[in-house]
């Protein structure tokens, strides 16, 4: 009895092993992203819609926060081990440039894989392209917006209308009125965090790095006049500086300021308080002045979806992106409502669903705003020593504060970038 | 006679073999794992490039590092916590551990145990927890304000000194009690019929501390001298986790800075690796001085 009970047992594991591994035959995708709300839940979406075309690959989607997929990917290339690295993985854009040329034949050239690339926001495909070739399905938009508390500015006799199409001046000006009217200052920022440095110098179509990759800071009147701002916005109070992420958004969900000025994809992260419904505004952020190419549309942020080259489900993988991201309104209409994600891909923006408008920012149609707001991002090229400029600008910022001139600090900046650039 | 010697020698060899046996295995370990990845780390400080694209470059590396200012920057900020916090901390865990030693005291388990617990929580955890005590909104700063200490809050995090006096303070507060526990160790080893001896020769507890225990301890404070010097040389989670570099790089510290260069910026493994030497050496050296000076053997 037990004998045949024994032997019983192992036909079933037997039989059990034969379908796992007939099930193993399935491609089996691997993504890596952050961000639960925004990037993941577009990933599961677009997981679902792709079941139905091809119902042999499962789409495998592990959260990963996007520092530890920058370490593990430099990790991973230095110790030659580029098969621990998932099928697709999501790059932010900023570091786009420095992984595909520091990492040569580590992601998967696009550009002739069937993915149509001028569906896409113009600056996202500038961002994902390195000497005119494609590197990533372009994703979540960074385009740059303004949003406001319409109550605080009732409050000091303003309206949303008033900060549209405005010069930082303008801004500076009524926020001062507004900071004596109601107390509060118009936005907050992450002391020597230099994305506001950054959107300003996007704004104005240029960079800290020039057409051919050189340093382009200490000779940058942009970026000079984007700096004052920066000090005329901290000593007039109408920006306040606080320590860290965990505070600034606080700032805005507990009220003590006014609005942000930021990506788009901080929409997130303004509707937490339920009790803000209705009170906030979007519109876009003020321009420079002295600088001639200034416009009031910039970017900040902004990440893509990137293939590894050497991957054995790299043509799945991309089929996968092409019917999805690259190719299906219904996911761009499915994950917008419930978490805010805005895309760039363009035909999505003709969807009824965008012009839907949001309770939260008192009925306004916010996503065909930002979405028209994205194709007027002007196109800049960020180079592959985006961070170490960030941190030379972010020393700068703080040395400028503290009473240093400008020029000094600038150079002072130039010389840090310059050296971490030879060799 | 000429059999006992050579059955004798068996015997050695045999216990001598016995001996290697247990040994080879660790020391293999050890050798792969620790002095390899050392040797070929010096190696790859002697070659240049971005990413994997190496090329082998001699001292230039090393060169370069006498003209990088952030390297500086990071090196004379490791070195002032180096000179404010460990003797600081030496002292008050000194005194602590003399303190607590004293037999007539009052729940001195539970003032051992308070005082070590910090070295068991988690570095990024305490780190976390002391950034947003010193806050603008924080609690230190609260607290200050309702003592009418100051009247605008104090923004700890955003001055070049006071975001290195936080540092200093998490510091101590963290490790004052790893050194205690030495100290705590080294004073039961103590006769306490010395101590007994000098009550009965008129000797009052400062000179008692002052002449007498501190001597004695001399080579475990030496000890307790080197480690701290070498964890402060190499700090890093405090830094990155509390000031992240601090207000214009005030705080930054060597081990942070290499691995910006490894991770953060353009990956430059050789230059990075070439820094950790320097440090490595620095180490060294410091930790001889100590010996000279300290040691009395």
């Amino acid at each position: 009895m037990k004998k045949s009970l024994l032997k019983v047992l192992l036909c079933v594991l037997v039989l059990s092993l034969l379908t796992s591994s007939v099930a193993l035959a399935n491609q089996e995708v691997t993504v890596w992203a952050w961000d639960p709300a925004f990037n993941l839940y577009a990933m599961e979406e677009a997981a679902k819609i792709y079941h139905e075309i091809n119902p042999d690959v499962t789409i495998n989607i592990v959260e990963t926060p996007w520092d530890d997929i920058q370490t593990r990917l430099t990790t991973a290339v230095m110790a030659g081990q580029t098969g621990t690295l998932p099928d697709i993985m999501l790059i932010q854009d900023n570091a786009l440039m420095k992984n595909v040329i520091d990492f040569p034949n580590v992601f998967a050239d696009l550009t002739d894989s069937g993915v149509d690339f001028d569906q896409f926001a113009g600056f996202k495909v500038g961002l994902t392209s390195v000497e005119g070739r494609n590197y990533a399905v372009p994703f979540d938009n960074g385009a740059a917006i303004n949003a406001l508390r319409t109550d605080v500015l009732a409050e000091a006799g303003y309206e949303l209308e008033d900060f549209r199409d405005i010069t930082w001046s303008e801004y500076i000006t009524m926020g001062k009125e507004v900071l004596a009217k109601t107390g509060k200052p118009l936005h907050s920022i992450v002391a020597e965090s230099p994305d506001l440095i950054m959107a300003g110098l996007q704004s104005a179509g240029t960079w800290m790095f020039d057409e051919n990759g050189d340093v382009f800071i200490a000779q940058n009147d942009v970026l000079k006049e984007v700096i004052e701002v920066y000090v005329e916005l901290v000593k007039s109070g109408v920006m306040v500086q606080v320590n860290d992420w965990e505070q600034y958004i606080t700032s805005f969900n507990r009220g003590t300021v006014a609005g942000t000025i930021n990506g788009c994809w901080i929409i997130g992260s303004i509707v937490l308080p339920e009790e803000q419904k209705g009170l906030w505004g979007v519109t876009n952020m003020p321009r420079l002045e002295r600088s001639p190419n200034a416009t009031n549309y910039s970017n900040q942020g902004g990440s893509s979806w990137t293939v590894r080259a050497d991957s054995a489900n790299k043509d799945v993988a991309i089929d996968f992106l092409k019917h999805t991201f690259a190719g299906s309104v219904a996911l761009y209409e499915t994950i917008l409502p419930s978490s805010g994600a805005l895309a760039t891909y363009l035909p999505a923006g003709d969807s009824p669903t965008y012009a839907v408008p949001h309770d939260f920012f008192g009925g306004q149609a916010i996503y065909a705003e930002i979405t028209e707001y994205a194709s007027k991002v002007p196109q800049v090229k960020y180079g592959v020593y985006n961070y170490e400029a960030r941190d030379a600008i972010g020393v700068a910022i703080a040395q400028v504060l503290a009473g240093r001139d400008i020029d000094s600090a600038l150079m002072e900046a130039e010389e840090t970038v310059r050296f971490l650039m030879e060799f | 006679m000429v059999v006992k010697a050579r059955s004798n020698l068996r015997l050695e060899t045999r216990q001598s073999v016995i001996g290697w046996a247990f040994v080879i295995p660790a020391a293999l370990l050890i050798f792969v794992f620790y002095f390899y990845p050392i040797a070929r780390a010096l190696v790859l400080s002697f070659q240049t490039g971005i990413g994997a694209n190496m090329q082998f470059a001699g001292l230039a590396n090393y060169r370069r590092l006498l003209s990088d200012n952030v390297f500086k920057t990071s090196l004379v900020n490791v070195l002032t916590f180096l000179a404010l916090q460990v003797p600081v901390m030496l002292t008050l865990a000194l005194a602590l551990a003399y303190m607590l030693h004293d037999k007539r005291l009052r729940f001195r388990a539970f003032f051992r145990t308070a005082i070590f617990l910090p070295c068991a929580t988690s570095l990024v955890s305490y780190s976390l927890i002391f950034r947003s005590m010193f806050s603008l909104d924080g609690f230190v700063n609260a607290l200050l304000i309702n003592l009418d200490l100051i009247t605008q809050p104090i923004n700890w995090l955003a001055n070049p000194w006071t975001a290195k006096i936080v540092i200093v303070l998490a510091l101590t507060w963290r490790w004052t009690g790893y050194n205690m526990i030495f100290y705590l160790a080294a004073l039961q080893n103590i006769d306490s019929s010395i101590f007994e001896a000098a009550v009965i020769d008129g000797a009052g507890a400062l000179s008692r501390f002052f002449r007498i225990a501190v001597p004695m301890l001399k080579p475990i404070i030496l000890l307790t001298a080197i480690i701290s010097t070498n964890g402060t040389l190499q700090l890093f989670d405090e830094t990155y986790n509390i000031t992240n570099g601090g207000p214009a790089n005030a705080t930054i510290s060597i081990s942070q800075y290499i691995y910006r260069l490894s991770f953060q910026y353009s990956p430059r493994f050789s230059y990075a690796a070439a820094i950790s030497f320097v440090v490595f050496v620095l180490v060294a050296v410091l930790a001889m001085i100590q010996m000279k000076v300290g040691d009395e053997r």
